[in-house]
């Protein structure tokens, strides 16, 4: 009895239903990508080392999270790129960011000329933290799932008891 | 972690684990007779529910397996049930990869049903038979994990180590939850354990 209170105190004390896994946001600021690693629902993948590849499949740089498993890297050009992230224990993340994201000038010196950059930059930033909430909003496990998926389990089961049932009928 | 997302192992593993699981999922239906499909199904859906019970354990959280308890209260009848459950957790929860799935029910059941028999056997004191079914699952999950790891090319003992810290905490749950509830069906329903066969 002592136990299951234990087992019960221990579960109670768990996080509500995330889903578990290494997740990659990925944004372009200003042909600068900006991006972050987190668990859904751990918190942040500090430390982690990942690698920007080409559109040929070639690895042409490594970046690192820092302790808020943010990385920021520079490419040298505007081209498409995947970006892979991971960890030693079969995590893996992977994002993908477009040549026309990536296309956008280089941090722009404050002149008129470059306002609409200046504009573009600025819409970046302000955009990445809904970006990044819809990315975590989407990876979290619903009730709906839940419940959904307990009900699949029962109706599949239950369809096998039926046909076993069925096949035992019969002479 | 004890669900490996596509692209991580490589093609040999892969098809060695889709050999393996069918191999333990042929075995499985096969003892499933229609008597037993009822709790079949009640630990499959205790399976798919319990991976969202996290612990969080450093930079990262893992999950309750239970693998152990439905191997000792079902045999290889654990086998179909934790398929079930990841298949769904698979399509539902986005938990491991498709293409992997082979791979993740073999290192999550094979460790069930092997340890939950083991389990079986110390059922007159259920204290340690979950501690073995419990933690010894978790044991050798972490262990298929990190095996499927190297052979696909990762550093073994990078991801051993990783597996090693991260599971040790899972153990010691999953041993004193399948020993509590082990110990309560002992008391209160022996006959859900099948304990005279």
């Amino acid at each position: 009895m002592k136990a299951l209170l234990i087992a019960a105190v221990l579960i109670m004390s768990a996080s509500p239903a995330w889903a578990h896994k290494l997740k990659l946001f990925v944004s372009a600021e200003g042909g600068e990508m900006v991006g972050s690693a987190y668990f859904a629902g751990g918190g942040k993948a500090a430390g982690l080392s990942g690698h920007v590849i080409d559109a040929a499949g070639t690895v042409i740089a490594s970046v690192h999270t820092d302790e808020n498993g943010a990385f920021r890297y520079t490419p040298p050009d505007g081209r498409a790129y995947l970006i892979r992230f991971e960890s030693g224990d079969g995590h893996m993340a992977e994002a993908r960011i477009g040549a026309a994201a990536m296309a956008e000038a280089p941090p722009p010196a404050l002149t008129p000329a470059s306002d609409m950059a200046t504009l573009e930059l600025a819409l970046a930033r302000q955009l990445r933290p809904l970006r990044e909430q819809i990315d975590a909003l989407e990876s979290r496990a619903r009730l709906s799932d839940i419940i959904g998926g307990i009900g699949f389990i029962f109706g599949i089961f239950g369809c096998f008891a039926w046909l076993s049932a069925r096949r035992r009928g019969q002479p | 972690m004890a669900h490996i997302p596509d692209g991580i192992v490589s093609v040999p593993v892969l098809v060695a684990g889709a050999v393996v699981s069918l191999g333990g999922l042929g075995m499985g239906l096969r003892r499933l007779t229609p008597e037993r499909v009822p709790k079949v199904a009640v630990l499959a859906a205790l399976f798919f529910v319990a991976s969202l019970v996290h612990f969080p354990v450093g930079l990262t959280s893992v999950h309750l397996l239970l693998g152990g308890l439905a191997g000792v209260i079902l045999g290889w009848a654990a086998f179909p049930a934790i398929a079930v459950g990841l298949i769904l957790q698979a399509v539902l929860f986005g938990f491991g990869g498709l293409i992997v799935l082979g791979v993740n029910i073999a290192n999550i059941a094979l460790p069930a049903v092997l340890m939950g028999l083991l389990g079986r056997r110390f059922l007159a004191r259920p204290t340690l038979a979950g501690i073995i079914a419990g933690g010894g699952a978790v044991a050798a999950t972490a262990l298929m994990v990190a095996v499927c790891l190297a052979l696909s090319g990762r550093e073994f003992l990078v991801g051993a180590k990783l597996l090693v810290f991260t599971y040790v905490p899972l153990m010691a749950v999953e041993a004193v939850f399948t020993a509590a509830v082990l110990g309560l069906l002992v008391k209160v329903k022996p006959e859900a354990l099948e304990m005279s066969s």
